[in-house]
């Protein structure tokens, strides 16, 4: 396997609140390989964008606060950097792609001043050398006559055109991991494929690492190698995509698996989609024992007072749930 | 009248919008949202209305309700057609018809209690009778508990929220449901439980319903029939099965292609449409897709193709097929 990009280890993170410090991400670690695609993979509300924000200190201290834990990336823990290293790192070699590229652009700005922001800041360049880059980054993306975006505004661009605004920023300083949370669920599925296209395309020919965050697995067997699933700030299960979507070990991802419809599949008319029952629970309101027993259909009576261990199979998997591997 | 074929009948139906260019000039501007739609939506039947942002969906699916007054065309409901009708009896009529919106936080009133927002249509429409006994039978019929009728929206989520915008759509057991985009909203885990909510109801309570939705999984599993919309105009109608198996019209097959999926055996290899969808208030000539399409010809873009017949019951707007 590849040379470990960035390393995760025991993780954990609180908000502060009216009704006490609430735990958002509970002893998360994990690791993201060289040139991989891993997609964090749950419902809203699991703790997926908490911790990929946490990786470039962007969460709001307070009322967040990173309790335990590190991150290490090349060798330097993010977490006790000074803020002028941590700097130097944001969007040089960690850059990050939002969600809604509606919002994540500065409407009063042209493109090419936003563009060009980034590469003024990260490298030694003039004005004139900035655009003249920005230029080629918008040529990469793929936007037509990019001479002309550079003097356009945010809102003359559609939303796949802004996402592709959005890419370009974020490899403007060619990073060696791109953080993309959710990046096309705010954008139609024409224009999702060409995204997806896209970024798998620029991660293969500059060999950076990605990190996907989704709640469509319909995604992630697009574009990732690996996965993680989360529920409730924790890591319930990982692996390869493959053997993770053929055969899950946990019940909360097949259950997010199968509550999909899929195409093709012959629909007869009494089978139902398989949902999960409920919903995610509240920061204040964490189960005992293991926190995905309620909604659970394989429940058993130990599952509620005690946490199952994580177990490690080979092939690189890795659950956590007092079921025997291969049970579902 | 309720016979198979006469439920809902929408003949050339359109609707053109007229914006004003303030800036730079005023220039008056046609969007033609919806431009001559005809389809048939059978008693108990579910059909799906797909396409992108910007297809006319929406404004279609409001347009055949009667909440947007249809520039021409037939809407044939029960057979009345609903344009001529004038408005006490239209409202009246307003009981069989109901909708679910895309986003119940922004359609249902944060002010109000569940309680208050699901008397609501009792009250416009006059019922008397014990509204409270009815209510809390309403929220069971959708899955939740009586005592959520003391809540307000904020302290339910997405998923609980759009149960209620369900109860309230079938309060006056309707005939007709047409839901926008129920589940777009919700996570999919979430999605799923609502989506069999609304085919459970379905049986029970005998509604047709016509759902909007830019999912083509979400589409295929829920409705017996499909319709594909591009720029205004329906190009391609025809099963769900059909759709699937054999598209006809190269948007319909490029939908398909790029719906992020579990079955990876049909991409690849397959051509998808490049590009954004066109203004709507300037489409091209020709055939509106021809400026994304794979496969087109000199023939696309000077003539518009007429939906053709090319199977039973699956009718195809495309010069190739």
């Amino acid at each position: 396997m590849n040379p470990i990009e960035l390393d995760v280890r025991n993780l954990k993170i609180t908000f502060s609140t009216p009704q006490g410090n609430l735990t958002a991400v509970n002893d998360l670690s994990f690791q993201l390989y060289k040139g991989e695609t891993l997609a964090l993979v749950g419902e809203s509300g699991c703790g997926k964008t908490v911790s990929a924000l946490s990786i470039l200190r962007l969460l709001p201290e307070p009322p967040a606060k990173i309790t335990n834990g590190e991150i290490i990336y090349s060798g330097k823990n993010l977490l006790t950097m000074a803020p002028n290293q941590l700097r130097k790192i944001r969007g040089e070699e960690i850059a990050m792609i939002f969600q809604d590229p509606m919002t994540s652009l500065n409407p009063v700005l042209t493109i090419g001043e936003q563009l060009s922001e980034t590469l003024l800041q990260h490298k030694n360049l003039n004005k004139k050398e900035a655009l003249l880059q920005s230029v080629q980054l918008l040529g990469k993306v793929e936007l037509a006559s990019p001479e002309e975006k550079l003097k356009q505004y945010p809102h003359q661009f559609s939303g796949g055109m802004r996402q592709r605004v959005m890419i370009a920023m974020a490899l403007a300083c060619e990073p060696k991991i791109l953080i993309a949370d959710e990046p096309t669920t705010a954008l139609d599925v024409l224009i999702q494929a060409q995204i997806l296209e896209l970024l798998e395309h620029l991660k293969k020919e500059s060999g950076m690492s990605m990190l996907l965050i989704t709640h469509d697995f319909g995604v992630v067997t697009e574009v990732a190698e690996r996965v993680m699933v989360m529920y409730a700030g924790d890591e319930v299960e990982t692996g390869p995509t493959n053997s993770l979507l053929s055969n899950p070990n946990h019940p909360y991802t097949k259950g997010l698996i199968s509550s999909r419809p899929q195409l093709g599949k012959t629909r007869n008319k009494d089978h139902r989609l398989i949902e999960i029952p409920g919903n995610v629970p509240h920061l204040n309101q964490r189960p005992s024992g293991c926190t995905f027993h309620p909604r659970c259909n394989w429940v058993m009576d130990h599952c509620k007072t005690q946490k199952p261990h994580s177990k490690n199979l080979e092939n690189n998997l890795k659950f956590s749930c007092h079921l025997d591997p291969g049970s579902l | 009248m309720t016979s198979e074929t006469s439920f809902l009948k929408v003949r050339d139906l359109k609707k053109y919008f007229s914006s004003k260019e303030t800036f730079p000039a005023k220039i008056p501007n046609l969007v033609r949202a919806v431009d001559g739609i005809s389809f048939t939506l059978h008693d108990g039947e579910s059909l799906g209305l797909v396409g992108e942002s910007g297809s006319g969906k929406s404004t279609a699916a409001r347009t055949v309700l009667m909440l947007e007054t249809p520039t021409s065309g037939l809407v044939h409901f029960k057979g009345q057609n609903l344009a001529d009708l004038p408005e006490p009896q239209l409202r009246n009529l307003r009981k069989e018809m109901q909708m679910i919106f895309q986003d119940p936080f922004s359609s249902i009133n944060p002010r109000r209690k569940i309680g208050e927002v699901l008397q609501e249509p009792f009250k416009i429409h006059d019922y008397k009778g014990n509204t409270t006994e009815t209510i809390s039978e309403l929220l069971n019929q959708v899955g939740l508990s009586p005592n959520y009728a003391n809540r307000y929206p904020h302290e339910m989520s997405g998923g609980q929220l759009q149960r209620v915008g369900i109860a309230r759509a079938i309060a006056l057991n309707p005939s007709l449901v047409v839901a926008d985009e129920p589940v777009s909203a919700l996570d999919v885990s979430v999605q799923a439980q609502v989506i069999n909510l609304m085919m459970d109801l379905k049986e029970k309570l005998e509604i047709s319903y016509l759902f909007i939705s830019h999912d083509m999984g979400v589409v295929e599993y829920f409705c017996d029939r499909v319709a594909v919309m591009y720029l205004g105009k329906i190009v391609e109608i025809a099963s769900s099965d059909e759709i699937y198996k054999q598209p006809g019209h190269p948007y319909t097959e490029a939908l398909l292609n790029s719906a992020p999926g579990l079955n990876i055996e049909r991409k690849k290899n397959s051509a998808k449409a490049h590009g954004d969808i066109p203004d709507p208030s300037n489409p091209p000539r020709g055939c509106s897709f021809h400026t994304r399409c794979p496969i087109a010809e000199k023939q696309c873009k000077e003539m518009e193709p007429e939906l053709k017949e090319v199977g039973a019951e699956h009718f195809v707007a495309c010069h190739l097929k």
